[in-house]
């Protein structure tokens, strides 16, 4: 009976390849759709690798064309340090978690060339203040004034690239091709963290690397931000009195205060916008390439009355009918799905997006069913209506 | 006890016979009821078919020979009375039960061919076959040559239907009719569509396979002469047997 269908639909090949084609493309689109939003799901169960909770993020201002002087900075943060309910301060880069600022470039260990990695400046207190999880070495302290090439800290996924198994701790990177730039800007790894999701929260791990603010640092800054790590159950009063504690330093500074959590939600809600329109709008197109084949099917089966009269006299019963109808319907799935998966495979193939493997066939195999039970409850209507054709009407010819 | 079994199940245990009624029509009516009017189509029909008959039904347009054809063909149910195949009414056999009958004991051909345009020919004489259970496709492919063989078309099993001309269409119906070796085939109009040379070739095509091959053939036509060489004529007028 397969072949009798296989036939049927190669000498109707041109009616079919319409169907085919509709069928390929909702597969494309639920493959598409269906690799974003597995991979926003399976990042969101991953951990961030810090502590999101307990941390505020204050950033100063000096103003405009305006720099702040070092130490007037660090009074600012002692005193907040000082504050009842903080816990720990710590300066870093405008990179902070969740924030819309990102710095990345590419290191070099040797002849080996790291992947885009995002590079943050961090004090001595950070990995504290952050909750990060230390795996190697250690984090930055005074000690780390001594030293001639700038301390680093890396995260694990970029331990993992740079130096595979062999050891981390004291060896050294470059901020260039050290082949063409003898001169490049020269790190030592101090530690190795766990690797983080700092951008939102259904990004994938990126490598990291945390180069060391130095105290005595001389330079100016226009914005400084700062991670305050608070006691639990902190709240606006301490936001407040914060900001006031800026403001006592210097009246010219600007300051403002959120939580990592608002800045997470926020951020969640700018990615979840395109991600949710973009469902919205294949979920219309699957909607109407659904009733699309609906329509041609209904059409097919009132074109080929008198085919089910006269099958239906040579001894197919009612449900032969409607399997054949169905039938026809997923052996025409299977051709739509099997070019799609033709397509989908080439991702993977290709290495195209640097998605996992996996990503790439959970969302095959998603796309897979979602169109065979697409197609299957299409069909399921018409091929009923089909098997209730009554032969011997379909079969009158007056 | 025993009896008392044999009596009440007496019709479906009956033996089948090898020369007796294939089919068995009793007190037949038929009522088509549409909102407007109701058609009475066959009115009190009574009518045996004797297995190696040829029996031809003519009448008047619309007195009710189609509607006997599915009929005996079990296309359709009757509004009161009796259907006996090879014995055996078959007033409460479900869908499945007259499918499965109809693909093993009877053959149809019709005025318009009804061959599938989207088969070659080959093709379209194994449908009947498609629904037999466990018919692998070498002895379907087997038997649908054969009677095609058998209808002198063995030339064109790779034609498709647009291909050939209308009477060599009705001799792939004929074929396709054939492939499951019916007890009995059913013509309405075989030559309706066919001009009188074609007309007469699948007249003489119908009754070699009833004296060759002993299918027992039902044939609705309009033709006197056709009817004539055939060995019973039964006359319709507006949903009675008149002869
Ligand atoms: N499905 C139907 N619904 C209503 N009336 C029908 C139907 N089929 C047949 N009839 C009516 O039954 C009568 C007999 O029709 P039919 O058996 O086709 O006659 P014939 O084949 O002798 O021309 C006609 O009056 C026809 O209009
Ligand atoms: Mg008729």
């Amino acid at each position: 009976m397969l072949r009798h269908l296989f036939k049927l639909i190669w000498n109707r090949k041109r009616a079919n390849l319409l169907l085919i084609s509709e069928i390929f493309f909702s597969f494309v689109v639920l493959f598409g759709v269906g690799t974003l939003l597995i991979n926003f799901g399976r990042n969101y169960r991953l951990p961030f690798g810090f502590d999101s909770g307990p941390v505020w993020r204050l950033a100063i201002r000096a103003g405009q064309g305006q720099k702040m002087p070092r130490a007037e900075l660090d009074d600012v943060l002692r005193q907040v340090q000082a504050l009842p309910g903080v816990q720990a301060v710590a300066l870093t880069s405008d990179n902070t978690p969740f924030s819309f600022n990102n710095n990345n470039t590419r290191y070099y260990n040797h002849g080996l060339q790291s992947p885009i990695t995002n590079n943050y400046d961090a004090d001595d207190a950070y990995a504290r203040v952050m909750g990060l999880r230390l795996r190697e070495g250690r984090w930055f302290q005074p000690i780390d004034d001594a030293s001639k090439a700038r301390p680093i800290v890396i995260s694990q996924d970029f331990r993992e690239i740079m130096f595979g198994k062999g050891p981390a701790v004291g060896r050294a990177i470059t901020g260039g091709n050290p082949a063409v730039d003898p001169k490049t800007d020269q790190y030592r790894v101090v530690g190795v963290v766990d690797a983080v999701r700092m951008d939102h929260d259904f990004a994938a791990p990126e490598p990291a690397l945390w180069k060391r603010l130095e105290p005595f640092d001389t330079t100016h800054w226009e914005t400084a931000n700062v991670m305050v790590r608070v006691a639990a159950g902190q709240g606006g009063a301490l936001q407040e009195k914060i900001a006031r504690t800026v403001a006592g330093v210097t009246r010219q500074w600007s300051t403002e205060v959120r939580t990592l959590e608002d800045e997470r939600l926020s951020k969640r809600r700018y990615t979840l916008v395109p991600v949710i329109a973009l469902s919205l709008v294949s979920l219309f197109l699957i909607v109407n390439v659904a009733l699309g084949l609906f329509g041609v099917l209904w059409y097919n089966i009132s074109q080929r009355r008198a085919e089910i009269g006269l099958r239906r006299a040579m001894g197919a019963s009612a449900g032969a009918i409607s399997a054949q109808f169905l039938g026809e319907m997923m052996v025409v799935t299977t051709l739509g799905v099997l070019l799609g998966v033709l397509l989908a495979a080439q991702f993977p193939l290709l290495g195209a997006f640097g998605m996992p493997t996996g990503l790439y066939a959970a969302a095959i195999g998603a796309a897979t069913v979602a169109v065979y039970v697409i197609t299957a409850l299409c069909a399921w209507q018409p091929s009923r209506l089909a098997a209730r054709i009554h032969p011997a009407v379909a079969l009158r010819e007056d | 006890m025993e009896n008392l079994l044999a009596n009440s199940s007496e019709p479906r245990t009956q033996p089948v016979a090898l020369h007796g009624a294939v089919l068995r029509l009793t007190d037949i009516e038929k009522v088509y009821q549409t909102k407007t009017i109701e058609t009475v189509a066959l009115n009190r029909v009574n009518l045996t078919i004797n297995r190696g008959e040829f029996v031809s039904i003519m009448g008047p347009s619309g007195c009710g020979k189609s509607t006997l054809l599915s009929l005996m063909g079990l296309l359709d149910e009757p509004t009161s009375g009796v259907i006996e195949v090879d014995g055996r009414a078959v007033t409460s056999f479900s869908d499945r039960e007259l499918a499965g009958l109809r693909n093993l004991k009877i053959g149809f051909v019709f005025q318009s061919y009804h061959l599938i345009n989207d088969l070659s020919v080959v093709d379209n004489v194994e449908v009947p076959l498609l629904y037999r259970p466990g018919m692998g496709s070498k002895e379907r492919r087997k038997r649908a040559v054969d009677a095609l063989d058998k209808v002198g078309l063995s030339a064109r099993t790779g034609h498709f239907p647009s291909q050939l001309s209308g009477g060599q269409r009705q001799r792939v119906a004929i074929a396709r009719a054939l492939a499951g070796g019916p007890e009995i085939i059913l013509a309405d109009e075989p030559t309706g569509n066919l001009d009188s040379v074609m007309g007469e070739e699948i007249m003489g095509l119908l009754l070699d396979l009833n004296r060759q091959e002993g299918v027992t053939v039902v044939m609705v036509t309009h033709d006197e002469h056709q009817a004539l060489k055939t060995e019973r004529v039964i006359r319709f007028f507006d949903g009675s047997q008149v002869g």
